[in-house]
């Protein structure tokens, strides 16, 4: 099952340094490489997959960075009492950086409230995670994902609390 | 004895016709080096070029040949006026600002303007990189997008047969490292045209509008489209099944590379950044497709 996610999401396995990617420093000696966390996340992907999107205490977050093609999709399950982040899985099509952005971000939304998460910023993961700065958008599109599933959830409580509300008022209405 | 050798090879032999002449007018100074009468007068052709007067009178460094070329010693000498100038410095021209004359390091040639720069009709001298000449210049296509791309090939090899660093052993090191980079400018012109992507791109740069590689987007639908995309490439068990997506993305990109080259003809530049995402979206759908295959 893992396997299975894994290469849904990561294709035909780790594209060792894709040249897109890789930097040689000259002078520095060392060429730079994807640091081991983001190999980590990349070859032990965790909480890859899907929710219903329909589903009410699901909100979703869709981004995407065209200039390199890549897709994010986050997802959190929220709690409707608790307004705390029950479950997290997430789906990105993309870079080594920008799996292992999602990925971390999913780790750490876990078990915290809403508006706690909205306050994760995309230099925190870079640090975690050690990105290189051509890779730092990667990040940021994890926060922008994040942030949209948050956004995501809260209006569609909005619109079913709206719909609650009128719903009395009609039975009041039709009595 | 020197000068008849001289005169038998082919690239000096312009220069020495002229500096012959000057040699007669002026008087060349005491240094015995053999190679003085010619220098001189080349050092007084590159002088009146100079933007600075002094540096005509500060000619009694050393002078001394080597290899590569002309290298002039002397603590007096500042090394940005020893430059033979490729571009006529025009305090008395009456030609616009844009049209600079283009002119030749080696023999001082004015180019015709019909070819690219890149090597000098007259001595066949490898020419520096001039950044003014776009890609289409070069490779001698119309600036649009919808080229015809069996055309780049013949005139990419026919300029790597002038430029490639291969071919050029016999010339000066500074016109080795010319032809190096020129070669290289061949090239990346090349592939950037080759590539519908690249060339889209491309195009709208030199229209000074540069696509965003930063930007992020949320729009639901494109985004989608997209992911549904991907995953169908990820779940695909067999090559047909691959080959029917993959002919899909191709249809899909042709329909968008249209609607780039009309967006771009009629000038609409967010239209076309909004062609090109979904271009690169598809080719980077295709990549990971192809791998599959």
């Amino acid at each position: 099952m893992m396997r299975q996610a894994s290469k849904m999401i990561l294709g035909q396995g780790l594209p060792s340094l894709p040249t897109r990617t890789r930097a040689v420093v000259v002078g520095a000696g060392k060429p730079r490489m994807y640091h081991e966390r983001v190999v980590d996340h990349y070859s032990n992907p965790r909480n890859v997959g899907s929710f219903d999107k329909k589903d009410p205490n699901v909100g979703t977050g869709l981004v995407g960075a065209p200039a390199c093609g890549d897709v994010m999709k986050l997802q959190i399950r929220v709690d409707d009492e608790s307004g705390k982040i029950v479950d997290a899985c997430f789906k990105t099509f993309g870079c080594g950086s920008a799996i292992a952005s999602s990925s971390v971000v999913t780790e750490w939304v876990k078990g915290k409230q809403m508006e706690e998460v909205l306050s994760i910023k995309n230099t925190e993961i870079a640090k975690h995670l050690s990105l290189p700065p051509v890779k730092l958008h990667c990040s940021m599109l994890a926060e922008d994902a994040i942030k949209a599933a948050v956004k995501d959830y809260e209006t569609k409580r909005a619109k079913s609390n709206s719909i609650e509300e009128a719903a009395p008022v009609k039975k009041a209405a039709d009595a | 004895m020197w000068k008849k050798k001289l005169y038998a090879s082919k690239p000096s032999s312009t220069i020495l016709l002229r500096t012959t002449e000057l040699a007669k007018i002026q008087s060349p100074n005491s240094v015995s080096h053999k190679n003085t009468p010619i220098l001189n007068p080349l050092l007084q052709i590159s002088a009146s070029y100079s933007s600075s007067p002094p540096f005509v009178r500060e000619i009694e460094g050393e002078f001394f040949a080597t290899a590569g070329g002309l290298f002039f010693g002397g603590s007096r000498f500042h090394k940005k006026n020893v430059n033979l100038f490729v571009k006529k410095k025009n305090s008395f021209c009456s030609e616009s600002q844009s049209a600079e004359k283009l002119q030749c390091w080696n023999c001082d040639a004015t180019t015709d303007g019909t070819t690219p720069f890149l090597v000098c009709q007259a001595c066949r001298s490898v020419q520096p990189v001039n950044h003014s000449i776009d890609y289409f210049q070069i490779l001698g296509v119309e600036r649009k997008f919808n080229i015809e791309v069996d055309e780049l090939e013949g005139k990419y090899k026919d300029w790597q047969k002038k430029l490639h660093p291969d071919l050029v052993h016999s010339k000066s090191q500074r016109e080795r490292e010319y032809a190096a980079e020129q070669s290289a400018r061949v090239i990346d012109a090349y592939r950037t045209l080759m590539d519908p992507l690249s060339r889209a791109i491309y195009i709208l740069k030199l229209e000074n509008v540069v696509v965003d590689e930063e930007e992020r987007i949320t729009d639901p639908e494109l985004l989608a489209e997209i992911l549904e995309l991907r995953e169908a490439v990820e779940d695909a068990e067999d090559t047909q099944a691959l080959n029917q997506i993959k002919a899909q993305i191709q249809e899909k990109m042709q329909y968008w590379c249209n609607s780039f080259e009309d967006a771009f003809l009629n000038k609409k530049y967010d239209d076309a950044l909004g062609s090109i995402q979904r271009i690169t979206y598809y080719k980077s759908a295709k990549e990971e497709l192809v791998k599959k295959l």
